[in-house]
């Protein structure tokens, strides 16, 4: 237990990566949208304003998710830290940030919306599909969707550490054809209208459900891939 | 096996497509000495401290560290120091947050020592780890390796870039250091002449083999180099091993496995043959590519 804590520690000796460039990221997208909003209703446009930059940050997890694993992996077994410790004290570690900035969006949502949209009617967090939902389901949509996108980086890592450019192959290869079945069914089938109408369909809360299971599925696969990963 | 054996290998055997990195090792470490493992590049040595570190997984046999299998054991790897020659580190780190993450690793680790050696090395603290040199490099790797006093700490190839003076301030540490905290210590290296003094227990690894495990004392004056006469020396020698031949018209330099008494000596002295004493090092290339020959004698003898 004490040396998965102290993995944790490891990865927040550099404090930027974990904490200080996602939030360097989310307030850089978010003072530009409110920028473009004041520059926009200065113009007299009517109505609500949205901006989609929350999810910046939810794409450089994508990129810590790698990041974590190519180059701390290898370093954390010089460290005499056993797979296992690593995972969990990666995961942990980032679990521990998305639930922190999870919440950071919810309240930020309660502000949003107390001020009207940050007095220009905007909507950068508070977005109506996602806030219209209970405060547990609001939080859980953003640690989910933070959780799958790290997950996604890190799984691919780990193939790619345990069986290097053949598994970085056979995984692309894989996904494609898989993607290129999916697309040929459905048009093959003429049901693209009724994906579409299945897809508007989708609640906040379903996509945290499946969305967590996924990001389980793929913790899963992780874990058994760098058992047995080498440096 | 007893509860004194720091490291134990049975029968250990790896793989890589078709290539035999490790072929049926038996190998007994014990604790608190200082061990050479020794080899030409590509010879297992490090295949072999990765095994032993967790770090990497056989293919049959059995690797005892303390007692215990160390692939993913926390409470075994705990008590291991492994940095190898290719070390990565985390991309954004500096010099003086490696040490900061190996001071939270291993436990016995000593900041002072770090701080001390960084001088000594020259190593900027605050620089980025991937601007570096390779000496640089490998400066961090011996620091981590001394200052974490782990009961068992593998240097591999440890001297890789560093100058005369850095290797020599390195060889020094190792040996006051080892003089006060005494612990298990397997260098790795293929420069074996300036660590040969270092040394109490010699492993010579060739192809995946051990082809020597013996104490470095009995390996001093091991072999013995006769030089004279082709006939004279062809007598003197008789049957001894012959790990190498060099003849020059009628003059022969041969070197031979055998530690001559006195009498040998005074013999050889009669006989008008030069006898001069083979280096560690010499020893070790001897002998590695003698094993080398009978392997290929071996295999035409199979083809015969």
């Amino acid at each position: 237990m004490n040396r998965i804590i102290k993995v944790a520690r490891m990865q927040l000796i550099n404090k930027a990566t974990f904490i200080g460039i996602p939030l360097l990221i989310l307030f850089s997208a978010f003072l530009f949208t409110v920028v473009i909003w004041w520059l926009v209703r200065r113009n007299d446009a009517e109505g609500i304003l949205y901006g989609g930059g929350a999810q910046a940050p939810m794409w450089y997890f994508l990129a810590l998710g790698i990041q974590a694993l190519t180059l701390t992996f290898p370093f954390s077994l010089g460290m005499s830290i056993s797979r296992r410790s690593f995972y969990l004290g990666t995961l942990a570690l980032f679990a521990t940030c998305a639930l922190v900035l999870s919440v950071f969006y919810y309240l930020m949502g309660l502000v949003e919306t107390a001020t009207g949209g940050w007095w220009l009617d905007g909507r950068f967090f508070a977005l109506q599909w996602i806030s219209e939902n209970n405060w547990f389901i609001q939080i859980m949509f953003y640690f989910v969707l933070m959780v799958l996108l790290f997950m996604i980086g890190f799984l691919i890592a780990t193939i790619y550490m345990r069986w290097r450019q053949m598994g970085m192959v056979f995984f692309f290869t894989s996904l494609g054809i898989l993607v290129i079945g999916a697309i040929a069914l459905i048009t093959f089938t003429d049901t693209w209208m009724q994906f579409w109408e299945w897809v508007m369909t989708w609640s906040a809360g379903g996509v945290t459900l499946w969305g967590g299971l996924a990001a389980v599925l793929m913790a899963g696969c992780s874990y058994l891939t760098l058992r047995k990963a080498t440096a | 096996m007893t509860q004194a054996t720091a490291i134990a290998i049975r029968d250990l055997t790896k793989t890589y497509k078709d290539l035999k990195a490790l072929d049926n090792i038996n190998l007994d470490l014990e604790p608190n000495r200082i061990y050479g493992l020794l080899g030409r590049n590509g010879a297992g040595k490090t295949t072999l401290m990765s095994i032993l570190t967790g770090q990497n997984f056989q293919d049959h046999g059995s690797v005892q560290v303390f007692g215990h299998e160390p692939f993913e054991n926390d409470a075994t790897l705990a008590r291991i120091c492994f940095i190898r020659e290719s070390q990565k580190y985390p991309d954004d780190f500096k010099v003086h947050q490696a040490f900061a993450a190996a001071s939270l690793f291993f436990e016995n680790w000593d900041q002072h020592l770090a701080q001390e050696l960084m001088k000594e090395f020259d190593l900027p603290a605050k620089r980025k780890i991937k601007k570096l040199s390779r000496g640089q490099l490998s400066a961090v790797g011996v620091i981590i390796g001394l200052a974490s006093r782990a009961e068992i700490t593998f240097f591999d190839e440890p001297y890789l870039g560093l100058d005369a003076v850095a290797r020599q301030i390195f060889y020094d540490r190792l040996v006051a250091d080892f003089a006060e905290y005494p612990r298990t210590i397997v260098l790795s290296s293929h420069l074996i002449d300036e660590v040969a003094n270092l040394l109490e227990h010699v492993i010579v690894i060739d192809k995946g083999q051990i082809v020597i495990d013996a104490d470095a004392e009995e390996l001093r004056g091991a072999a013995v180099t006769v030089t004279g006469d082709v006939a004279k020396v062809q007598e003197f020698i008789g049957t001894a091993k012959v790990l190498h031949r060099d003849a020059l018209g009628a003059l022969a330099s041969v070197t031979i496995e055998s530690q001559l008494d006195a009498g040998r000596r005074e013999q050889a002295k009669l006989m008008g043959l030069d006898l001069s004493p083979v280096s560690l090092q010499q020893f070790v290339v001897r002998s590695s590519l003698s094993s080398a020959s009978e392997r290929v004698d071996e295999k035409s003898e199979a083809w015969s």
